[in-house]
């Protein structure tokens, strides 16, 4: 509870905001650049590092919710849940250190991107009826072809993405850190140890 | 109203203190100029007076800082909003982002105080009218110009009533137009007698104009304190990094010229100038 | 100045009226329908009978109705492909070339489809007629911490401001001959560049900003009022009550459908 209190600092309400909108606006850019990624929780990988697990949490949750009620992208919604364990996970592996290694982001990408698959697996097999409505789908219909259900489908097709995507993000996490001033990284509730 | 004694600081990683031994009070109804080269300190003086040093901005303090009587330096930043306003530069990052229109975002504050609705009607429309932005209450403050969003930095933190307000270089983005503007607001608001202003700032010029004294900054340590047109006649000024104002150079050159008489006081403002080449 | 990054329409109608939270919790009522209406055709009737006259009642059926469309229809071609020619033991209808259509994955993608289609149409029925500053406020004045409404409409404000920053870097590359399309290699190349500027300058803001909400008592515990007042009525109030109940009670049915 009082590193709750520690985490959720003036700093880390500012940059809530912030990180949403790089998330958006990253992920809209690689949408645009035709780029099979999505690369759509940098923003939230980065407050999970600067300000704690929760923090991480708080800001995929309403990621999510923000872009859903935006109309631009309706369909996020229902994956908040996602964006909120993204976020968790993330900060996870930074409390333990995870960041300050270029190959040990990398790993930890992976392992946030299997997560991320398998909670997605069921609301997408659930509430969208396993497909996501775009090309990784020819994924799921490979694997429906060879006999897998609805859900372990819709599985595969996360595992064919999601770590691959999250590595990435990770990376660029990684890579971001190294290119801020410490004196920044000092205001941060938990910036000073992160890199 | 404000006491600073023997104020030091230094920040993490940094070698030299940023603020050395400073001293000084300001009364209530007092508006304080303070000059300085970039560097000088004058940044880290504003953060000091509100607390944001140290509790913000970390790092080795000594002396004391007492504002209305409160320990600025124990007091947590929550508990000096109201006390203490600060403004600075950029008008754009003290915009919150939190509301739709001028209006909403000058309650912004007074809605964390917790003020009744009746009061902040009252303080919302006294600050508009202050700052001239009565016209503009129902705009969104993004479609703002830079002169009118720093205004609504001011009036955001004036309905907070302050009894110390702050100002980091408030002009520095501002025209001519706007920095004279922000000047004479200030002028008015330590008229009340209940309030004590301290601007940072480059415009010295103005300075000598609206302010009741000037203070000095040179490299943390405070390095001259007096009526702003003493201290900017002098030739001291240079040695602290400052330029004379553009009226003491012209006349300055004239009297090198031969073309005014010397051993009279060069001028510092306008007025001044006005009367010394007559 | 560009817009905020949300679907609010103002007009006049009994809907925008509404208090949010009603809205809101009419919104939550629709969307547990959708996830819980048995049968292929009952999502259809919930969007064509109740969530369509809304939208017209609101006075924003023509946008209403293309953002559904767009939003459901990629996930229909998916559904309608993967499910129907792959759906493994059923009964074929069609077949085409090694495939062949059966009937209990169009079935399947029929009900998938009409689900999506009620969910997406209420988010939009709450985007398109109730203001989001209103909607955090009354949140706020029930108790939500009131730092989630501060990054909700913080970020509606900043996204735009970010799409236009990044466009600009994206032009300014692209001038400079940075490939921005072409080989994927390329593209994420073009990468980089893009988001490190993006990232890194507003990151620098963001402690000038944290003062800004600090002089702003943003930090102070204790209770805070609003400037704003929200409408409300005795029977609002209960036909929130009722939604919530009704709402409860339909997930609770759907539960017990699957257990017993």
């Amino acid at each position: 509870m009082e590193t709750m209190q520690k985490d959720f600092k003036t700093m880390t309400w500012v940059m809530i905001p912030v990180a949403i909108a790089i998330n958006i606006v990253v992920g809209q850019i690689i949408f645009a650049l035709k780029v099979p990624l999505y690369l759509d929780s940098i923003g939230t990988v980065l407050v999970a590092v600067l300000a704690g697990p929760w923090a991480g949490a708080l800001t995929g949750l309403l990621s999510n919710l923000v872009w859903g009620l935006s109309g631009l992208n309706v369909t996020y919604a229902p994956f908040a849940a996602v964006g909120a364990i993204i976020g968790l996970v993330a900060g996870l592996f930074a409390e333990v250190g995870w960041f300050k290694m270029w190959w040990k982001s990398v790993l930890g990408g992976v392992i946030t991107g299997l997560i991320a698959a398998l909670i997605s697996a069921p609301i997408s097999a659930y509430v969208f009826g396993g497909v996501t409505g775009s090309g990784t789908d020819v994924v799921t219909a490979m694997f429906r072809g060879i006999g897998f259900g609805i859900l372990p489908a819709s599985f595969a097709q996360g595992v064919s993405s999601d770590p691959l995507d999250k590595a990435i993000t990770f990376i660029v996490v990684y890579l971001i850190l190294r290119a801020l001033p410490l004196r920044f990284l000092d205001r941060f509730p938990r910036g000073t140890g992160a890199r | 109203m404000i006491e600073i004694d023997d104020f030091s600081f230094r920040y993490p990683r940094a070698e030299v203190e940023a603020l050395a031994g400073i001293d000084f009070t300001v009364p209530a109804g007092q508006l304080c100029a303070v000059a300085g080269a970039n560097g000088a300190g004058k940044s880290t003086l504003c953060y000091a007076l509100t607390g944001f040093i140290p509790h913000f901005y970390h790092g080795d303090f000594s002396g004391s800082v007492r504002v209305d009587g409160r320990d600025v330096l124990a007091e947590e930043i929550a508990a000096l909003a109201g006390t203490v306003g600060l403004v600075f530069s950029k008008p754009f990052n003290q915009i919150t982002g939190a509301r739709f229109t001028v209006r909403e975002e000058i309650a912004f504050g007074l809605e964390n105080l917790g003020l009744p609705r009746p009061e902040m009607v009252e303080r919302i429309d006294e600050a508009l009218a202050v700052t001239g932005l009565v016209d503009l209450a129902g705009r969104s403050p993004y479609a703002l110009s830079g002169g009118q969003q720093q205004r609504l930095a001011i009036a955001s933190v004036l309905a907070m009533k302050p009894q110390v307000l702050v100002l980091d270089e408030p002009t520095s983005q501002l025209d001519p137009v706007g920095t004279r503007e922000i000047f004479a607001l200030l002028r008015r608001l330590v008229g009340d007698g209940e309030t004590a202003v301290v601007v940072c700032t480059h415009e010295l010029e103005w300075a000598a104009v609206y302010a009741d004294r000037l203070l000095i900054l040179d490299r943390g340590r405070l390095a001259a304190d007096g009526a702003p047109v003493d201290l900017l006649a002098a030739a001291g000024l240079v040695d602290h990094g400052l330029r004379p104002t553009r009226y003491t150079e012209a006349a300055r050159l004239a009297v090198e010229q031969g073309l005014a008489p010397s051993g009279r006081p060069l001028p510092v403002t306008l007025e001044q100038a006005r009367e010394f080449f007559r | 100045m560009s817009d905020p990054f949300t679907l609010y329409t103002a007009r006049e109608s009994a809907l925008h009226r509404l208090h949010p939270l009603t809205t809101l919790s009419l919104v939550a009522f629709l969307f547990v329908l959708s996830l819980v209406l048995p049968g292929v055709w009952a999502p259809y009737l919930l969007y064509g009978a109740v969530l369509l006259p809304l939208a017209l009642a609101g006075g924003i059926p023509g946008r209403f109705l293309r953002l559904s469309l767009q939003a459901v229809l990629p996930f229909a071609i998916s559904l309608f492909l993967i499910q129907g020619f792959f759906w493994g033991e059923g009964t074929p209808i069609l077949d085409v070339g090694p495939l062949s259509l059966k009937s209990e994955g169009l079935a399947f993608a029929a009900r998938s489809t009409g689900r999506i289609l009620a969910i997406v149409g209420s988010f939009l029925l709450l985007s398109f007629t109730t203001r989001p500053d209103a909607l955090m406020i009354a949140l706020s004045q029930r108790g939500v911490n009131d730092k989630i409404a501060y990054i909700m409409l913080t970020t509606i404000q900043i996204v735009p401001r970010f799409q236009a920053k990044a466009n600009a870097i994206l032009d300014a590359q692209r001038s400079r001959g940075l490939e921005t399309e072409g080989r994927l290699g390329q593209r994420l190349r073009a990468l980089l560049p893009l988001v490190q500027p993006l990232v890194l300058g507003s990151i620098l803001d963001m402690e000038e900003r944290a003062i800004a909400l600090e002089v702003r008592a943003f930090g102070r515990r204790g209770a805070k009022t609003s400037l704003a007042e929200l409408a409300d009525t005795g029977r609002q109030r209960l036909a929130r009550r009722l939604l919530v109940l009704a709402a409860a009670a339909a997930a609770a049915g759907r539960l017990a459908l699957v257990f017993f």
